[in-house]
């Protein structure tokens, strides 16, 4: 099923785009001729990917409402280097603070190794857990993964029972509460600073017939170009992008597209990515679904287990976006579910899922073919259920 | 000390110096016609348009000179800018962006960075005048700046000038810097020239003066101002000589400049001056990117000189032909692949691109820079479309609207009726008063329709399926390949272009029953319509060089 | 103008100011430099200069009949000019008035400006010498700036200001505006200290020798191209003039206050009405301190050319066609997308004159010392109508003006207005426009 079509677009190119080119035109279900069997594949760049977030019901989710935003995390830090509750709250409430400076320094040298105040975004976990309040509501997306049945959520969208562990950390957290198309807040910074320079993901999608239900193979790869925006600050929709040739980031999944749903056979994937974003997507037995817009837009859900070090990570390497890391550290080491250390016992990966969106585009390689095109018709399975254009959050996306 | 070289001026020209230092221009004609003959036919001046100035700075100063600020509005007249360019003068807000302009040129030619290059000489005392060297500067940048040598008198004023500024700065670099903004600002470099002179060969017959041909050639070939070879050539009166003027024309012909000279040309023609008040709504068409209008621009440039220069083929044949050139983002407005291996964060390269046979994009009528440039920010005009294509490439004049058109007969356009613009524009074909001027325009526009108002691809509008036929002098066709292959054929097309290349050059549009003017179409047909040819053949012509009374002056009535 | 041994001794004075030394620099003034208007300002006392301002929407105030019935004081504001409400004591609205072609093609969204704002209607599309230049030539003459001319959808041919040289560019960019007036070359009127700059003093004597070539430059050339020479001298002229006044200290403005500097815009064009609006916002801005601040006495402002292209966000449909495709509510009595633009555009209006409200000077504001005089293209544009042209007022041109009246002039003449204005901003003329549509009195009501 592995069949990779080629389409020549050198000069002088085969009749192989025409008919491509005509068939696309007219809207009618692409069949490319190709070397062996007939096939199909599109083409498309993540143009969206962030921590999947539930922000439906804050107060079934974090009933206690004990985490607060920024404010509240300050009067913790000076409470955590001595301060009382009340001095702390004063010093929290006064904008023009005279010592600031150095109560930053005391604040984020508090934690103590060997006798020695040391950085605590080096040593997080030499700082007491802060013990932030996590989600004991239901929902979450995510993905069966075989978890503990005593933690699981309940998937908004497809009602399963779910292993979601990192949202269970982070959910109660002010940076996690926000909903497409906004993402967690030092996400979104992170996204914002790199996409105009980190090489791009692409996806490629291959059947037979893609406007029908049937098996397709997903290969997720990295490109050689950044992601190129449109006039509307998102990104745009038919460009071509190449083929990273030597890679550490080559993911082929089997799937199969049932109902107007894409959903994959769970395997690892990795993808290589740029800090301050993700360093890498690195999931450990991968779940997916996949739907797609009439205009072509992918949306999907990327469950499994994830390195909890690797995601705190993102957080203690780049401290500044008002996020609460030693909150979010400790909460995360103390959720994650998977992959014991046979020495100390503490998991080492989590149980977590990602949201993204990829937009249509032409992949091709190195050597001048294009593999995959850009195809902006309509959703899959014709006769299935299909999400409407204005659709593009999950059914059930929240306004914070 | 200026008024008594004004005096010594006017005393040289024979005119009585009146008791005023500055004789408004009337009085001195009065004066003046008592002394020598008025001419037959009167000189004129034709403003340089915004690339010929920057072109000429760059080719003058180098193109390290930035050239910072805005230009006065150009005037279309005849369906060119260079018509236009006849009927303009400088406005006072006009007058002031030149002067910004030039105040930035002046600065840097005499900043550290430069003056060692672009001045030939050191002044004795930097704090100074030094009138010697002053005149070594002004002479040789003067005649380059007025594309004729300064008169004793002007190079005598403005080293003059430059040295009363020293003496106020302290500063002999300063004072060169004032007097050649005011060179930079004034009519000598700003507008050309088209002077007459008494003609030896042909007594009592006037011809255009030896600066006035290599300036007429130079801005015509290369867009640019005369370069030295050029000026010698009209130095030495060789340019007057037949053998003289072809080799001045073979010699920019065969150079790569000509580029620039077919650039400047077709953007006059296709009125790309009018892409600065283009915008696209991006809700609508986010694919329309900045980067993607600016290179819409430059694909059609690029696909044209490579056509006409490169390859010199049928000019007719920038209708059908599936070779352009696309960078990625124009790639993804059209919504097709281009591989460009470009390292990451580089700029995005020109690749040369071949449509598949049978791909609806054939021809500049495909091209974004016609599709979008000729629509409104919301969706398409056939209309529009339509007579742009007449008027721009056809020289073919629609009439106005009617100004008391009802249009009531228009139903609700969010009717499920109109949804498509072929629908909308079923009254302009069905009634009588709207039929006449409609069926001229909307027919071609119609054919356009898969490419929405930003250039993109498209097979539906509103859900409702397109259909591109459409008609063009009672040729029909079924798609924009169609069009493209109707309009090859159109005489029209070939006699325009030719009109426009001559009024590129001249300033005026050719008579068209003037027998140097049919030969010189005859020569472009025989040359199965090769631009260059026809270049040729104009550069070469009398009609080219004759006076402007020879010739259909432009009307009064600009666009 | 002065002798040349005037002239001269002019130079001789200036080469004689050392660089740089703060001096007070009491130069004579030029003859043209003085007139009848005086030019002491606020801090002494004497006259403060009357402004004149024009302001220019596109298409119209739709199809429903927008005349108050009452005429004279106390008239019910239509409900197009709400948003002038506030304004209501300090406006004047002229109804009725024509445009007549005599014969020659109704140019659509151009000709009825052509009449009424040059006094001429051709068959084409000259346009030379319209009101505020009359107006401008008379008080403009002192100023660092004879007008300003502005454009809000990025289009600089959207100007109806012409000179006898034909039109003057509209300025498109806040950022540029605010440079050209308020940039490197401003001379703040409340500066404590004033230094005359030696480049300019340079400058000034380096700029006599182009015009003593004009004499050689007009040889030979045709009446139309010395027509050209004249025009390219008369703006250099006003660019020396406006070398003079940066070499004079100039009077303190008790109201003039620099602004800040707008950010400078992403796009030039701009195709949504929202967009033009926030721009004419800016530019208003700009306008109102340049005029505190005596840089300019007469300003002139362009929404859009007489078709407007606009758009509300999210229809593709622009303002003009819909004027010619949107029906007619049956129940309202007129087009109702059409009218989301007039209330958008009617904002702006009483957004400037809120602005030059609050700027005090003496015991009354900006606005009463100055006429804002807004006109459009068409009354009513879907059959582009030459009839029943709506012309406003607001300010009173520090009393030149009666105020809060609805004048109706059903089947006169639109030009009566324009001459109307010229006379009460003290321009000389009895009489105006051509043909059918030559006026030779004013509207007595309407003058103190």
């Amino acid at each position: 099923m592995k069949n990779r079509c080629v389409i020549n677009t050198r000069r002088g190119g085969t009749s192989a785009l025409t008919i491509a080119a005509r068939s696309m035109l007219l809207g009618a279900p692409l069949a490319l001729f190709c070397t062996a069997s007939v096939a199909e594949t599109h083409g498309y760049v993540i143009s969206w990917f962030a921590t999947a977030t539930y922000n439906q019901n804050w107060k079934e989710a974090c009933p206690e409402d004990r985490n607060g935003g920024g404010l509240q995390l300050n009067i913790r830090n000076f409470m955590d280097i001595g301060f009382s509750r009340e001095e702390a709250t004063d010093m929290a409430n006064n904008p023009a603070l005279p010592n600031r400076e150095e109560l930053r320094e005391r604040v984020i040298n508090r934690a103590i190794v060997n006798g020695k105040h040391v950085n605590v975004y080096n040593y997080p976990d030499a700082v007491p857990d802060p013990n932030i309040e996590t989600v004991t509501g239901p929902y979450a997306y995510g993905f069966d993964l075989g978890g503990d049945s005593a933690h699981k959520f309940i998937d908004p969208e497809t009602k399963q029972k779910v292993d979601n562990q990192l949202w269970r950390a982070v959910g109660c957290t002010e940076s996690y509460r926000a909903a497409p198309p906004q993402m967690p807040y030092p996400e979104e910074l992170s996204w914002n600073t790199m996409t105009d320079s980190a090489l791009a993901w692409a996806i490629q999608i291959s059947g037979e017939d893609l406007g029908r239900d049937g098996k397709v193979t997903v290969t997720i790869s990295r490109v050689l170009q950044h992601l190129e925006r449109d006039a509307s600050g998102g990104i745009v929709s038919g460009a071509t992008y190449v083929l990273e040739p030597v890679t550490r980031s080559h993911n082929v999944l089997q799937g199969e597209i049932k109902d107007g749903v894409l959903t994959v056979t769970p395997a690892d994937i990795y993808l290589e990515g740029e800090m301050p974003y993700f360093a890498e997507i690195a999931i450990k037995d991968a779940h997916m679904r996949f739907k797609r817009r009439d205009d072509g837009k992918l949306i999907a859900y990327w469950g499994g287990y994830i390195d909890w070090k690797r995601f705190a990570y993102m957080y203690t390497a780049r401290p500044a976006n008002g996020a609460d890391t030693m909150g979010i550290y400790h909460a995360v080491k103390k959720m994650a579910d998977a992959d014991p250390d046979p020495a100390t016992g503490q998991n080492r990966m989590i149980s977590a899922t990602y949201r993204m969106e990829a937009v249509p585009a032409y992949i091709a390689e190195l050597n001048g073919n294009v593999v995959a095109v850009s195809s902006r018709g309509p959703a899959w399975g014709a006769q299935s259920a299909r999400v409407a254009a204005a659709d593009d959050r999950s059914p059930d996306a929240a306004n914070p | 000390m200026k008024f008594s070289q004004s005096a010594l001026a006017l005393a040289a020209l024979g005119v009585v110096v009146l008791s005023s230092p500055v004789p408004s221009a009337t009085d001195a004609v009065a004066a003046e016609s008592g002394a020598a003959t008025a001419p037959a036919d009167p000189a004129v001046l034709l403003r340089l348009s915004p690339s010929q100035y920057r072109h000429s700075i760059h080719d003058i100063f180098g193109a390290s000179i930035k050239i910072t600020g805005r230009f006065e509005p150009e005037t279309r007249s005849e369906g060119m800018l260079s018509v236009g360019a006849r009927l303009a003068s400088i406005t006072d807000s006009g007058l002031q962006r030149y002067d910004e302009l030039a105040r930035g040129i002046a600065a840097q030619v005499v900043d550290e960075r430069h003056r060692d290059l672009l001045i030939p000489c050191k002044p004795q005392s930097a704090t100074g005048a030094d009138a010697a060297c002053a005149r070594q500067f002004f002479a040789r940048v003067g005649r380059m700046l007025y594309r004729r040598p300064l008169a004793a008198h002007e190079l005598d004023g403005i080293v003059a000038a430059a040295g009363d500024a020293t003496s106020v700065l302290k500063n002999f670099y300063g004072g060169l810097q004032l007097a050649l903004t005011e060179m930079l600002i004034s009519p000598e470099f700003l507008f050309r020239r088209f002077q007459m002179e008494p003609d030896p060969e042909r007594p009592g017959q006037e011809r255009l003066n030896a600066y006035g041909k290599a300036a007429e050639l130079s801005f015509f070939l290369w867009n640019t101002t005369p370069d030295e070879a050029l000026l010698r050539a009209a130095e030495s009166g060789e340019i007057h000589t037949r053998a003289g003027l072809e080799k001045q024309v073979d010699r920019l012909m065969s150079s790569p400049a000509m580029e620039d000279g077919l650039r400047g040309f077709f953007a006059d023609m296709l009125e790309f001056a009018d892409f600065e008040t283009v915008s696209k709504d991006p809700a609508f068409f986010p694919s329309y990117t900045l980067s993607a209008k600016l290179d819409s621009q430059e694909q059609t440039l690029r696909t044209i000189v490579d056509h006409v220069m490169v390859r010199e083929g049928d000019y007719r044949d920038l209708f059908t032909t599936r070779h352009t050139f696309l960078t990625r983002s124009l790639a993804a407005l059209y919504g097709v692949p281009l591989v460009d291996k470009t390292e990451n964060g580089q700029p995005q390269r020109w690749l040369p691109y071949t449509y598949p046979e049978g791909d609806p994009h054939a021809g500049i009528l495909t091209h974004a820079s016609f599709l979008a440039l000729h629509s409104p920010s919301g969706r398409s005009s056939p209309t529009d479309r339509g007579k742009a294509l007449r008027e721009l490439l056809m020289c073919q004049r629609v009439p106005p609207p009617p100004s008391n058109v009802d249009f009531s007969v228009v139903q609700d356009v969010n009717s499920e009726v109109h949804r498509t613009a072929r629908d909308r524009l079923t009254a302009h074909a069905t009634e009588a008063t709207c039929a006449g001027c409609h069926r001229i325009t909307d027919p071609i526009g119609l054919a356009l329709e898969n490419f929405d108002a930003a250039g993109g691809y498209r097979t539906h509008e509103n859900g409702a399926p397109i259909n591109p036929a459409g008609e063009i002098n009672r040729v029909k066709f079924d798609d924009p390949i169609g069009l493209g292959q109707a309009i090859r054929n159109v005489p029209a097309i070939t006699n325009c272009v030719a009109r426009k290349a001559f009024a590129f050059g001249s300033g005026r549009m050719p008579v068209a029953a003037n027998p140097e003017w049919k030969q010189i179409s005859q020569a472009f047909a025989d040359s199965n319509y090769n631009v260059l040819a026809l270049l040729r053949e104009i550069a070469l012509s009398d009609l080219f060089y004759a006076p402007p009374a020879a010739t259909t002056v432009a009307s009064t009535s600009a666009r | 103008m002065k002798s040349s041994v005037a002239m001269l001794a002019r130079r001789r004075v200036l080469r004689g100011i050392v660089a740089g030394a703060a001096v007070n620099v009491g130069l004579p003034l030029f003859d043209c430099l003085l007139n009848d208007n005086g030019t002491a300002f606020a801090a002494t006392g004497a006259p403060i200069p009357t402004r004149f301002a024009t302001w220019f929407w596109g298409l119209g105030l739709g199809e429903a009949d927008w005349r108050p019935k009452v005429a004279g004081r106390g008239f019910e504001l239509p409900v197009q000019l709400q948003a002038l409400k506030p304004f209501q004591d300090k406006l004047n609205l002229f109804s009725g008035g024509e445009v007549f072609l005599d014969g020659q093609a109704n140019q659509t969204h151009f000709s009825g400006v052509q009449g009424f704002w040059t006094g001429k209607v051709t068959g084409a599309g000259d346009f030379f010498s319209s009101v505020d230049s009359a107006i401008s030539g008379v008080i403009g003459k002192t100023t660092r700036f004879r007008s300003l001319e502005v454009a809000c959808d990025g289009d600089p041919k959207a100007s109806w200001s012409a000179r006898a040289d034909g039109k003057q560019p509209a300025e498109v960019s806040p950022a540029a505006l605010y440079r050209t007036i308020f940039g490197p070359e401003y001379r703040d009127p409340n500066a404590a200290e004033f230094v005359p700059d030696p480049t300019v003093i340079a400058r000034r004597s380096v700029l006599s020798g182009v015009k003593d070539q004009r004499l050689a430059l007009a040889k030979g050339l045709g009446a139309a191209d010395r027509a050209k020479l004249d025009n390219y001298f008369t703006s250099l002229r006003a660019l020396e003039q406006r070398l003079e006044i940066q070499l004079q200290k100039p009077e303190p403005l008790l109201a003039c206050t620099r602004p800040d500097a707008p950010p400078e815009e992403q796009n030039q064009a701009v195709s949504l009405a929202t967009d033009a609006m926030k721009r004419h916002d800016l530019l208003v801005e700009l306008l109102t301190h340049a005029m505190a601040c005596d840089q300019t006495r007469v300003v002139n402002l362009s929404i859009t050319q007489g078709m407007s292209g606009l758009r509300k966000e999210g229809d593709p449909i622009n303002h003009h066609t819909l004027t010619h495709e949107e029906p007619i509510d049956p129940v309202l009595g007129y087009q109702v997308k059409c009218a989301w633009f007039q209330d958008q555009y009617m904002q702006g209006l009483a957004t400037f004159a809120g602005m030059l409200d609050k700027v005090k000077e003496g015991d009354k504001s900006l606005l009463d010392r100055m006429i804002l005089f807004a006109y459009t293209d068409h009354g009513a544009p879907r059959l582009h109508s030459l009839r029943n042209y709506p012309f406003i007022t607001i300010g009173s041109g520090d009393g030149r003006l009666k105020t809060g009246m609805h004048i109706p002039r059903p089947g006169d003449v639109a030009t009566r207005v324009p001459l109307t204005m010229q006379q009460a901003m003290g321009v000389p003329v009895s009489e105006f426009g051509t043909e059918s549509n030559r006026v030779t009195s004013p509207i007595e009501e309407v003058l103190a």
